[in-house]
């Protein structure tokens, strides 16, 4: 075991193991609106998100910690970060978020992962040829 | 695994709309859809049931599912809104026309005998109000041996917050009898911007901490996926004669006759399988 490690220690990467208990997951999420002219600023963005936590789990819903990570005002793309503990109540509330200034919208979730790299790129749109 | 469907997408007039709605579902993965007529009959007036428009009346280019490379499937279904025992009637040729037939039982005795004696598919579980009978045990499990489904309807928790309390009482209150098993989610969508993914549906039902809707990961999954997959095949065997015959549709009539109206049952069985005991019965 000692020898093993002794061999090891030259190498420069670093190997991470999480057993089942990454601290964040990260979503890739996606509004849609009825009018395409609308575009949220970030700050608009998570107000959103934190109503219809609210709404559907209430205050103590709503002081759920997640961040925003990133977004795209062009694409309405967001790079939320949230407790793993957290992931299903922000992914429900997200589902069932309906409307957004009397207009019809829909968060598209992209992509979820426990791994910021992970998000990089999508293998659902890679081109193959 | 199975692949994803929904089997409810809400039937509109406007053409456009239901391309969108159909192809807003084939983006989002779901490889089977299910356009649903709804047939409430009145006390009043003698209503007409509704003749399912043919799926290439309605697009002319099935759109391509996500990530499968494959067309989508369309269904059509019908779902009879049930408030007296004489509404639906078993047998009745309009029923043959569609896919998947459900029903929507109103009171606890209809919905005793649509658990234990009609043969449908699909029973709706009301979202729009407060059950009005309690999900006794027993018509429950009838409804599971024989095959019978109960459907949960997503899309009016996304309208409206008085609709979502209900939807997540009356859903809790389903699975305490049923245990996670036999249930459907489906959308019952009519506008693309209703519909979600199927992971987001698989989503909203888990038990992590009494969430929601309170069905196990595994359950949810295959609420959207093999449960809809066991109805289809369930809806197979109401037009087989005790598994032996079986009626299909004759798509292949339209290449030979383009006039004809495509795809019509035929009356006489076309698909026979390869046994020798067979052709006694048939004739």
């Amino acid at each position: 075991m000692r020898r093993a490690d002794k061999t090891e220690e030259s190498a420069v990467y670093q190997r991470v193991v999480l057993k089942n208990a990454s601290p964040y997951h990260y979503m890739k999420v996606c509004l849609v609106l009825e009018d395409a002219s609308t575009r949220p600023s970030a700050v608009e963005l998570k107000q959103f998100i934190i109503t219809g936590l609210k709404s559907l789990y209430g205050e103590v819903g709503a002081a759920l910690n997640f961040d925003l990570l990133k977004y795209d005002e062009n694409t309405l793309t967001a790079l939320l970060r949230v407790c793993s503990r957290g992931l299903v109540k922000l992914w429900s509330s997200l589902t069932l978020l309906g409307s957004y200034q009397n207009q019809i919208c829909a968060f598209r979730v992209l992509q979820v992962s426990p791994f910021l790299l992970a998000l990089t790129g999508n293998s659902r749109e890679l081109q193959l040829y | 695994m199975s692949v994803f469907m929904d089997l409810n997408l809400s039937f509109s007039e406007d053409r456009s709309q239901l391309q969108s709605l159909v192809e807003m579902a084939a983006h989002l993965g779901f490889s089977t859809v299910a356009i649903n007529y709804v047939f409430e009959p009145t006390a009043k007036k003698k209503q007409e049931i509704p003749v399912p428009k043919p799926i290439n009346e309605l697009m002319d280019q099935l759109p391509i599912v996500q990530g499968r490379s494959r067309p989508i499937r369309v269904l059509n279904r019908l779902t009879v809104v049930m408030s007296d025992s004489s509404h639906f009637r078993p047998n009745a040729a309009e029923y043959r026309r569609f896919d998947l037939l459900a029903v929507h039982p109103t009171t606890e005795k209809l919905f005793h005998s649509a658990c234990m004696l009609y043969d449908v598919d699909i029973i709706c579980v009301s979202v729009t109000e407060k059950l009005p009978f309690f999900f006794k045990r027993a018509p429950v499990n009838g409804a599971g041996e024989r095959g019978v489904v109960f459907e949960l309807c997503y899309s009016a928790a996304i309208r409206d917050s008085t609709l979502r309390r209900y939807t997540i009482a009356n859903a809790l209150t389903l699975m305490e009898s049923c245990r996670g098993k036999n249930v459907i989610v489906s959308s019952a969508a009519e506008k693309a911007l209703e519909l979600r993914g199927p992971y987001d549906a698989t989503n909203l039902y888990p038990a992590a901490e009494g969430l929601l809707f309170g069905l196990s990961d595994a359950d949810a999954k295959e609420a959207v996926s093999s449960t809809c997959r066991s109805v289809l095949l369930h809806a197979e065997t109401r037009k087989t004669a005790s598994g032996i015959i079986y009626t299909m549709k004759s798509c292949s009539q339209q290449e030979e006759t383009p006039e004809s109206e495509p795809c019509r049952y035929s009356q006489e069985p076309v698909n026979v399988p390869q046994s020798s005991t067979v052709d006694v019965l048939t004739v």
